[in-house]
């Protein structure tokens, strides 16, 4: 779509059938009645169960590992080492099809004699029963001497620290230059600078790791497993020593991924027991397992001057981010490449400089995390808007308007988004629906924040990201739809149904989608970066209209009417403006099968692809397009305690065009909590690299008692790279809402709280030091 | 994963003390709600030789309500409680706990007496039960006695009961009508959180002047405790906000809170101070 057909009133669209409506999702109804099966619900005879045993110390050398006890215990079958798998490491770089591959990002599978953080896995044991595996994990005897390590990224980057990574540390570097910015911060009227700091987060999704694994009769690994990535099938056998080929990841519906499953998880322990005894092999995380058995969201520290003039336009900013990759590597350049390019937000900035870092330290691993690294460099800039804006003395919004990007206008990369960019009217909608504030009381004061975003959708344009998915209809006029996409509980597989019955004129009742299998379905790339409607959506999209083509092309000729004269909707065929030439949508199926018409396709669709960006400047294109919106927020704080209670929470997203408003409406939910909880009360404690919050007695997030009603307001450009010009809406939920609390509760109380979650400690802190103060 | 452990499961209440009886160890462990012992064995912190579980003992289920007098039953659950119309009425500040406790499945099956027995500073029946002059009943097969709830805990998970001993009861006289009895939990979030601090406060006012004050105090030291000096500031005097103030600085002062993973002592000392006066005005301007 071109850019001047953007209206700015668009209105939810009414011309579909399918498509936009709050249709009850092909895998609500499973879920309701308790029949859908989970990866862990899966059992087979003869199946063993797994533990893993992990270090107990975060820095330290492996001096003895004994496992003779463990392995005499009756019902042990097999305890795998480092031993059993010497000269194997398990690939971290970014997975799926791409064959691209960084230098030093393998880590070993189990402990050879360094442990890098604390849970890295030591031995496999696997046993008869749960009770034997529990009792062998016992049995296993290790002993650790300590290493100094090193904890804080700013430490791990002096010299003398502790080397976790390469030769200093520092596990990947990104500049993104234009225009001169060292003149325009020197010639601002006012130059405002701040340092934000983001935290650790934990996915926390309802249904930890689990897996089990099979060898089939043509020796594949088979395994049934919990993911977001099916194609890291090809990292398995990388790991395991197998031909691509002889693996086979068979996934299922996912109780919640958020990245956290993005990684490889049980994966490979799974394929390695299952090929060492031949047998089927369960391994299922205890919470405390999955607690620090994934790497976690990014900790970002990012240091904002921003020079202005004095009626409020941004005339330079600089920008520099220090990220905490943890102990190994995982897909903290990428993570930190997504915060560099949205480091200046949603506003035009000629005059740029981000200088990104991400160091290894010896606490957990840090990898994908819905918004990756995006959502972090918001919770800065945006914090950041309101304090230049209160410098200048200058409303927040009205400082924002001055500076919003545009329709047509290059991001950091010198990148011109392909789509609307309608934040400024996601901000003044989502405002408007705020309202007045709430009457403040003697020692409860009520705040209001805003915070804007730009967010990606779909993958780095350099990954040359591509996805599959096959439609067929069958002879009684029923479709089928399949694709590898994984459904994370967000309603990918339902959307795909969505799109096929709208393109071929049918209801979504006549649709079952087969989906996740490595092996069966078309490869359709990760349920990650909000792609999977994007890609998979389009691939969708495209095959159900290859086949649509030539049943319109058979009717056409039946009703003697040009192809274009043809329409489809509601299981029937008809010619436009002549409802006495119709027939049933299957028959019109019947005729093509008994001519030999060809009723399905497979169809490929692929992101726009780039070179990689200019390392020295970061200009070029990151990403296929971008998605804004914005959050607005009122807060309660109390005075005495410190206690912020969310009274009002608004979204308002251009989502390009709803697939299933309901579904959409769910994410926006979904991501307000998310944020809420990384806002206000998400804490992941460590102790020299020991998680000391690892339960959710101690980490923890909103409770329906926490939250409140969430409005949501979607806007609908219908500019989007997706299917009927849809955008994405998976990361973009979460990412304005952790700004937007806190600038509400810098509204409240008058002070701002630079290091996020802003709990009630923290903001007693700030009052009492602001007292002192005064 | 969790010890191994005998379990016992006596029929009646004769059965249970038996049980506990039996043993002259000190590593049998009654179980009524499990809400906490469960996770503890799990996690090993707790290592019973033997449970004695109490889910038939259902004599210990009741709530009775007098014009003098208010009896629980042990076995009575957080959800008794909060269904109960009579303590809405004779305990106030014992449902604002209750309905703060925790969340929905665990109120289900956490116990009054398994809050008490617990002996964590942290639980949440605790300031309540003292701010309402509580006495808990301690029962064996070789008889009973009744302690003041206040004078229960000896220290950091520690109390006077013996190990043949169950608590059976907890009961208290109802206040008189110029009374007010309230709790307040701070939490890190609304559901389902364990306390950082909570205040429970009763005030009963004749003529104009404070006759008995209570301040019972949870998460600011090992036990959960009354602020008896700060009481001691109130009673017997006309109220004023000037009184309130020294009297919330005075239950900080009482206080000995750490530092853990939920918040700093200096937060717990700020808070209790905080909440102490915000309990207090509150408290006068209803009698007033």
């Amino acid at each position: 779509m071109s850019q001047q057909n953007i209206s700015a009133d668009a209105q939810p669209n009414v011309k579909y059938n399918q498509v936009g409506k709050s249709l009850t999702r092909t895998d609500a109804p499973g879920k309701a009645a308790g029949r859908t099966p989970y990866a862990g619900d899966y059992v087979m005879p003869g199946m063993l169960h797994m533990r893993v045993v992990r270090a107990d110390i975060a820095s330290a050398k492996l001096t003895r590992l004994d496992v003779t006890k463990a392995r005499a215990l009756p019902g042990v079958v097999c305890i795998l080492t480092a031993d059993d798998v010497a000269g194997r490491e398990a690939a971290t770089d970014i997975p799926g099809q791409t064959g691209q591959k960084r230098m030093d990002t393998d880590q070993q599978i189990l402990v050879h004699e360094r442990v890098k953080y604390y849970g890295e896995p030591i031995a496999l044991i696997a046993a008869e029963s749960r009770d034997v595996a529990n009792a062998a994990l016992e049995l296993v005897e290790f002993d650790l001497e300590p290493i100094p390590g090193v904890y804080d990224p700013e430490e791990a980057m002096k010299p003398g620290s502790p080397i976790v990574q390469g030769i200093d540390n520092i596990v990947a570097e990104h500049k993104i230059r234009k225009g001169d910015p060292e003149k325009a911060l020197a010639e601002a009227d006012l130059v405002i600078e701040n340092t934000f700091h983001t935290p650790f987060q934990e996915h926390a999704f309802l249904e930890p790791e689990v897996g089990l694994a099979w060898t089939d009769e043509n020796e594949v690994v088979n395994i049934r497993v919990s993911t977001q990535v099916i194609e890291h099938f090809r990292a398995i056998a990388d790991a395991i020593g197998v031909p691509h080929n002889k693996v086979r990841i068979r996934g299922a519906l996912v109780g919640g991924g958020f990245g956290g499953k993005e990684d490889v998880t049980v994966e490979i322990y799974l394929a390695l027991m299952a090929k060492a005894t031949g047998r089927p092999v369960r391994l299922e995380y205890t919470r405390e397992d999955s607690f620090v058995g994934h790497g976690k969201r990014h900790p970002f520290k990012l240091t904002y001057k921003t020079g202005v003039t004095r009626d409020g336009r941004i005339t330079g900013m600089d920008v520099y981010i220090l990220a905490d990759s943890g102990a190994y590597v995982f897909l903290s350049p990428y993570v930190l490449l997504y915060g560099a390019v949205a480091a200046p937000g949603p506003y035009k900035v000629e005059n740029l400089n981000v200088y990104a870092q991400a160091v290894a330290t010896n606490n957990m691993f840090t990898s994908a995390f819905r918004g990756f690294g995006g959502m972090q460099a918001c919770a800065a800039y945006e914090q950041q808007m309101d304090e230049v804006a209160k410098a200048l003395d200058m409303d927040p919004i009205e400082f924002r308007r001055r500076n919003y990007l545009k329709t047509g206008e290059a991001i950091s990369t010198g990148f011109v988004p392909p789509s609307a960019i309608w934040t400024e009217e996601c901000v003044d909608k989502a405002w408007a629906a705020l309202g007045e504030p709430t009457v403040s009381s003697d020692h409860i004061k009520i705040g209001q924040g805003i915070a804007a975003y730009q967010q990606s959708y779909g993958r780095l344009t350099f990954l040359h990201d591509t996805s599959e998915c096959w439609v067929g209809v069958e002879m009684d006029g029923t479709v089928i739809v399949r694709s590898g996409v994984t459904d994370i509980g967000a309603g990918q597989i339902s959307a795909l149904g969505q799109i096929a019955v709208e393109v071929l004129g049918v209801t979504l009742e006549n649709v079952v989608i087969y989906n996740s299998d490595s092996a069966v379905t078309p490869l359709a790339g990760t349920t990650t970066a909000t792609r999977a409607l994007y890609m998979t959506g389009n691939a969708a999209k495209m095959a159900a209209e290859a086949v649509r083509e030539r049943l319109s092309e058979r009717a056409a000729r039946e009703f003697d009417v040009q192809v274009d004269q043809i329409h489809m909707a509601f299981n029937v065929v008809s010619v436009i403006d002549n409802p006495d030439k119709s027939m049933a949508f299957v028959d019109l199926v019947k005729i093509c099968a008994s001519e030999g018409i060809h009723r399905s396709e497979l169809s490929m669709f692929r992101a726009p692809f780039s070179d990689y960006l200019n390392p020295e400047t970061g200009q070029g294109q990151a990403h296929p397009d971008y998605v804004y919106g914005a959050q607005a927020i009122e807060v309660a704080v109390d005075t005495d305690t410190g206690e912020v209670e969310v009274l009002k929470s608004i979204a308002a997203h251009d989502i390009g065009q709803c697939i299933n408003k309901a579904a959409v409406e769910g994410q926006i939910e979904g991501g307000t909590q998310n944020g809420q909880g990384y806002a206000l009360s998400e804490e992941m404690l460590y102790e020299e690299g020991k998680l000391v919050t690892p339960s959710f007695s101690e980490y923890l997030m909103p409770t329906s008692m926490d939250m409140p009603k969430v409005q949501t307001i979607l806007l609908e450009s219908r500019s989007g790279l997706g299917p009927f010009g849809s955008k994405g809406i998976g990361e973009p939920a979460l990412t304005p809402v952790a700004p937007a609390i806190a600038n509400a509760v810098a509204n409240a109380i008058g002070v701002r709280i630079f290091e996020l979650p802003i709990t009630p400690e923290r903001i007693i802190k700030a009052l009492k030091e602001k007292q002192a103060a005064n | 994963m969790p010890v191994e452990y005998e379990l016992d499961i006596p029929q009646s209440l004769d059965e249970a003390l038996n049980a506990l009886a039996s043993d002259n160890g000190s590593s049998v462990t009654p179980l009524a709600g499990g809400t906490n012992l469960i996770i503890d064995i799990r996690s090993r912190r707790e290592r019973p030789a033997r449970v004695v579980g109490l889910d038939y003992v259902s004599e210990l289920r009741a709530i009775d309500c007098t014009s003098e007098r208010v009896t629980i039953g042990s076995r009575t659950t957080v959800t008794d409680l909060l269904d109960s119309a009579e303590i809405a009425k004779a305990a106030p500040s014992l449902v604002d706990a209750a309905r703060v406790f925790a969340g929905h499945m665990v109120r289900n099956a956490a116990t009054v007496g398994g809050n008490i027995a617990c002996g964590s500073p942290a639980a949440d029946l605790v300031p309540p039960l003292m701010s309402l002059d509580a006495e808990v009943t301690l029962s064996s097969k070789s008889g009973s006695r009744t302690v003041a709830l206040a004078d229960y805990f000896t220290g950091y998970k520690q109390d006077v009961r013996n190990a043949d001993e169950l608590i059976t009861q907890v009961a208290w006289d109802r206040l008189p009508e110029h009374s007010v009895n309230t709790f307040r939990k701070l939490g890190r979030r609304k559901g389902d959180a364990i306390t950082v601090t909570g205040v429970a406060l009763t005030v009963v006012v004749e003529d104009g002047v404070c006759q008995r004050a209570r301040i019972a105090l949870g998460s600011v030291g090992p036990t959960v405790f009354r602020a008896r000096q700060a009481e001691a500031l109130l009673e017997g005097k006309v109220l004023s906000n000037e009184l309130f103030d020294a009297a919330a600085r005075k239950a900080a002062s009482e206080s000995s809170p750490i530092d853990d993973v939920r918040a700093s002592a200096e937060y717990r000392l700020h808070t209790i101070e905080t909440l102490t006066r915000r309990l207090l005005t509150q408290a006068w301007a209803r009698l007033a």
